[in-house]
């Protein structure tokens, strides 16, 4: 406590300096005059008696300072003289200091964005009370691959007989729903949950109080706050009032906080009702006791001094019990957890290792900013021999000009990671706003966070000391006598290999990588353009809604359909109108396996394809080729049900031979087909063609209908966006009430669809470009400074005779071996890193022939013009000129 | 300046708080003289060490300062124990005495036998 006191006064004594200064002045004179008088008492004379006293102290001077010392901080001022000598000195240089502020400012800015990203997916605990103790559980069976939800009659064995936790809660994922009142209807997602769900998750909620224990069934609803927001206007009186979902009211029981939407983190819900109202908004929901299906997810919160390893053997020991009184479903099931919140585990590898390769490619972007501005800093530490020279002569250790360097570097450090902040908060606002492409909602919003700024502080500050170690080490070895006289005193003759040359050389090899790395992605973009998605996606409009979750029949929802079918296809501007359950590269919807009527799915082909329902006309709506047999059309609805397949399923189930006419069966329906349609892409762009089953919605639609609702096709004459607002006209004369979403023109559809090659190849492609650039600059500068400082020797050279062009030579090639070097490291460590990124190119080879062919010669065009301008003023140098001066 | 020991900082503390205590408030110069005379001359230090002791003392609370005039009418600046300063001059010099205490032990074989 003392020595904090002390402190204090310490910090304080530095502000009020001067005043202090005078009252011990007085109190120094006043002790010599003290002394002196008892020195006359003591019979010397005034004179004698002062001097005596002022030898006797020892000197007024030191005394003065080793007050001062104590009375201040001398590390702490110091520290500050050193901060605003290097503000001035790097504001004497302001383009140089711009450049490296900038250079910094883009590595920092660069690793921050990519940091945001693992910070929000991988290192962000979910919004809900001490999410360290609350388990996501899931079921797996023995050789399968993770991981699966619960069985309701498991989740309710766990919630009555498992000791480890305080809480068992269940939710059954996604809910879409449409909810009116309050403005147009509007397509919303939830969940199903147990009425301990918010007692489990300790969800703490901005207005209300959550469902109670026990009320299952009860017709209540908590909202999620931007719902609330949006639709609401954040109505502080929300609690209590009556909301309409899928045509069933709901009392509002409270509102989550903002940060919630869903445990996962993922997945982007706004609304949660207890389980016993599924069966109101969700058709074909599984018998609540059935064994076989597995549909609720499951959370725990261990008890408390309950470990997780405890509460894994439980798990086993629950789950073999289990697997024993219910051989036929659960035999060889186990049960697995991990946090809640956290990535689901199937995902987790991918998104780590795609995290982890742009990391790395970030810091490389970082490290070559550096470099070059490390080469700035010697530039200015050689020019700057003299002052440290005088500097050293005036009594300064060399440790002090070291401590003074590195303060200048950590400021630019500090300023270029404050300007990095700056551009990663425009980068990730821009990536937040990215729609991506699924059909369900999702979360993916990132933000600068406190751990990204503390990363961001930690690379300022690592980098900035980093950067200067080189230049202070330089600048406090010159050789006073030398660098007086003006000469260059950091030259060692004979010595080849400098430190400058280094970085360079490892600058340039860092660029090979991320032009290799950039080539790859942007080879990976135009396979990906050119990739033939099998319809024609220009003047085709689609929007989707959802019949059903507005209490439709199947009766009623075919009649809608087809009135709304003859209504859109007779509007002026439209060529045909059709409908299907989900467009293609939707990220599919329904998979069945099939194989050929009356033969086992075991002996003969078969093949696992998607389904599709949809209406005639189809196929030239969307501009897909027929290649055999008719479409549809004519059928009864109550007759046979017809299909048409394309070409892989024809391959895959009959082997090639013609299947027209014939029968399969899958999905628990049979189907005769009377058409082949030519292959196209069904979920995704970068799939390997899958066999389609399209059926004839009408005759499916009462039997099994469509879980996602349906989608209008329409075939424009012209631009699409025209007619948009008549369908929607359309659609809402036939039911004002009627949800419309998915609204847009095919064309953008299929762009979404193109969201991860093109985000890939924006992301390394803008890395790679910025290292380029930087790396080019740092060849350049180099080879710059490299001319100056030998002016004198190049004037020599050509005074005995060496011609321009000779001295051309001499520069250009200094630049190229440096070049060579740094590509025949660069261009293996590149062969060597593209294996990783093998799973994110679409259609080429991670060695792909072009990429790694071309990128050499480009950057050896690219660092001989870098080399160019520096030789040209090298030729010119006028040798009487570069002789005279100093 | 002859053979004249050196003086340590803490014990120059321990010294100053203890003549604080015996002679009551006293300005630098009669703290230095007295301390002068107390060790019987067998320390001779710089008069000017005296004053950045006197400041860390200050400073950490054990003393206060107050401009006043001496016995010649003379302005000097008074320095006099604080009640935390009596604490502490008890807790050093029993420290200071222990550890003598201790070294003796090791010093004086020659008694056992």
């Amino acid at each position: 406590m003392r020595k904090l006191r002390a402190l204090i006064l310490r910090l304080r004594g530095m502000i009020n300096s001067r005043g202090s200064e005078a009252d011990f002045a007085a109190e120094i004179e006043s002790h010599v005059a003290l002394h002196t008088e008892d020195g006359i008492r003591a019979g010397l004379t005034r004179a004698e008696a002062r001097r005596q006293a002022l030898i006797r102290l020892g000197g007024a001077e030191q005394t003065r300072q080793a007050h001062r010392n104590r009375r201040t901080l001398p590390v702490l001022e110091s520290l500050l003289r050193d901060h605003s000598y290097a503000f001035r000195t790097l504001s004497k240089h302001p383009g140089a200091t711009a450049i490296a502020i900038l250079s910094i400012g883009l590595g920092i800015g660069a690793n921050a964005t990519i940091f945001s990203m693992v910070s929000r997916f991988v290192l962000r605990p979910a919004p809900m009370g001490d999410p360290t103790r609350l388990l996501a559980l899931h079921t797996t069976h023995e050789g399968d691959r993770c991981c699966n939800p619960f069985s309701l009659p498991q989740y309710n064995d766990l919630r009555d007989h498992a000791k480890s936790f305080s809480g068992v809660a269940a939710y059954y994922e996604l809910i879409p729903a449409s909810i009116s009142g309050y403005g147009d209807p509007e397509r919303v997602w939830g969940q199903g949950v147990t009425s301990n769900f918010f007692s489990v998750t300790e969800l703490p909620m901005q207005l209300g109080w959550g469902f109670v224990q026990g009320e299952e069934s009860a017709p209540v609803v908590v909202l999620g706050s931007a719902l609330w927001h949006r639709r609401f206007n954040a109505d502080p009186q929300i609690v209590g009032k009556p909301v309409v979902l899928s045509g069933h009211t709901y009392t509002v029981v409270g509102v989550v906080s903002p940060a919630f939407h869903g445990a996962d983190q993922i997945l982007y819900t706004e609304f949660w009702v207890p389980m016993g109202n599924l069966a109101q908004l969700v058709p074909n929901l599984p018998d609540q006791a059935s064994l076989e299906f597995h549909w609720v997810e499951v959370l725990a919160r261990l008890a408390p001094g309950v470990t997780r390893t405890q509460a894994a053997a439980e798990l086993k020991t629950m789950a073999s019990r289990f697997a024993l009184s219910n051989p036929k479903t659960d035999n060889n099931s186990r049960i697995v957890f991990e946090q809640a919140g956290s990535l689901p585990s199937n995902i987790h590898a991918n998104v780590v290792l795609f995290f982890s390769a742009l990391s790395i490619v970030v810091l490389l972007v970082l490290f070559i900013a550096g470099a070059n501005v490390a080469n700035l800093l010697l530039a200015q530490a050689a020019s700057r021999q003299r002052d440290m020279a005088v500097r050293l002569a005036l009594g300064a250790t060399r440790a002090r000009l070291r401590r003074q360097m590195l303060m200048e570097s950590l400021l630019l450090g500090l300023c270029g990671g404050l300007m990095g902040v700056l551009l990663s908060l425009w980068a990730t606002a821009v990536l937040s706003s990215s729609r991506l492409p699924a059909p369900v909602p999702l979360d993916v919003q990132i933000g600068i966070d406190w751990r990204v700024l503390l990363y961001s502080l930690a690379l300022s500050v690592v980098s900035g000391l980093l950067l200067g170690v080189a230049p202070a080490w330089a600048a406090s070895r010159p050789m006073l006598a030398n660098a007086l006289k003006g000469e260059d005193a950091l030259a060692r003759p004979g010595r080849r290999i400098s430190l400058r040359n280094l970085l360079v050389v490892a600058q340039v090899a860092m660029s090979v990588v991320l032009l290799c790395v950039t080539g790859l992605f942007l080879r990976s973009l135009q396979s990906a353009a050119s990739i033939n998605i099998g319809f024609r996606p220009q003047n085709v409009l689609i929007a989707s809604i959802d019949p059903r979750v507005h209490g439709y029949t199947a009766e009623r929802t075919a009649q809608f359909l087809t009135l709304l079918r003859r209504q859109v296809a007779a509007l002026p501007g439209v060529e045909s109108a059709v409908i299907t359950d989900v467009a293609p590269l939707s990220d599919g919807n329904r998979s069945d396996v099939f194989s050929v009527l009356g033969h086992a799915a075991k002996d003969s082909s078969s093949a696992n394809s998607d389904l599709y329902m949809v209406t005639p006309g189809y196929f030239e709506a969307l501009g897909i080729p027929r290649v055999a047999g008719r479409d549809f059309g004519g059928e009864s609805l109550n007759g046979p049900k017809t299909a048409i397949v394309n070409r892989a399923f024809v391959d895959g189930v009959f082997g090639g031979e013609n299947p027209i006419g014939r029968q399969v069966t899958g999905g628990g329906a049979t189907y005769q087909i009377i058409g082949v349609a030519a292959n196209t892409k069904s979920r995704s762009l970068g799939e390997e063609t899958r066999p389609i089953l399209y059926r004839f919605l009408d005759q499916s639609i009462a039997s099994d209908p469509s879980l996602m609702g349906y989608t209008l096709v329409i075939h424009a004459t012209g631009d699409p966006s025209t007619v948009q607002d008549a369908v929607r006209r359309h659609i809402h004369a036939l039911d004002s009430t009627m949800a419309i979403y998915n609204e847009e023109t095919m064309e953008q559809h299929v762009r979404t669809a193109y969201f991860l090659p093109r985000l890939a190849a924006t992301l390394f492609g803008t890395f790679g470009f910025i290292g380029l650039v930087l790396a080019s600059v740092g060849l350049y500068g180099v080879m710059s400074y490299s001319v100056s400082r030998r002016a004198r020797e190049i004037g020599i050279r050509m005074a005995l005779g060496a011609k321009p062009g000779s001295v051309e030579r001499l520069v250009l090639r200094q630049g190229m071996v440096l070049t060579l070097i740094a590509v025949a490291l660069g261009w293996p460590a590149a062969w060597m890193l593209a294996k990783t990124a093998s799973s994110f190119l679409y259609g080429i080879q991670p060695h792909d022939t072009l990429t790694f062919a071309l990128v050499p010669p480009f950057l050896a065009v690219l660092a001989l013009a870098a080399c160019y301008i520096p030789a040209r003023r090298a030729a010119q140098i006028e040798p009487m000129q570069a002789l005279r001066t100093e | 300046m002859g053979d004249k020991t050196d003086v340590w900082q803490g014990t120059l503390s321990l010294m100053v708080l203890r003549t604080l205590e015996t002679m009551g408030a006293q300005h630098g110069y009669g703290l230095a003289r007295r301390i002068e005379q107390t060790s019987g001359d067998l320390l001779q230090l710089n008069y000017g060490t005296l004053y950045p002791a006197l400041l860390k003392l200050e400073q950490e609370g054990f003393i206060r300062s107050n401009w006043g005039t001496s016995e010649n009418n003379r302005k000097a600046k008074f320095y006099e124990l604080t009640k935390a300063g009596h604490r502490q001059l008890k807790r050093a010099a029993a420290e200071w005495e222990q550890t003598t205490n201790i070294l003796a032990r090791f010093l004086t074989p020659a008694e056992e036998s």
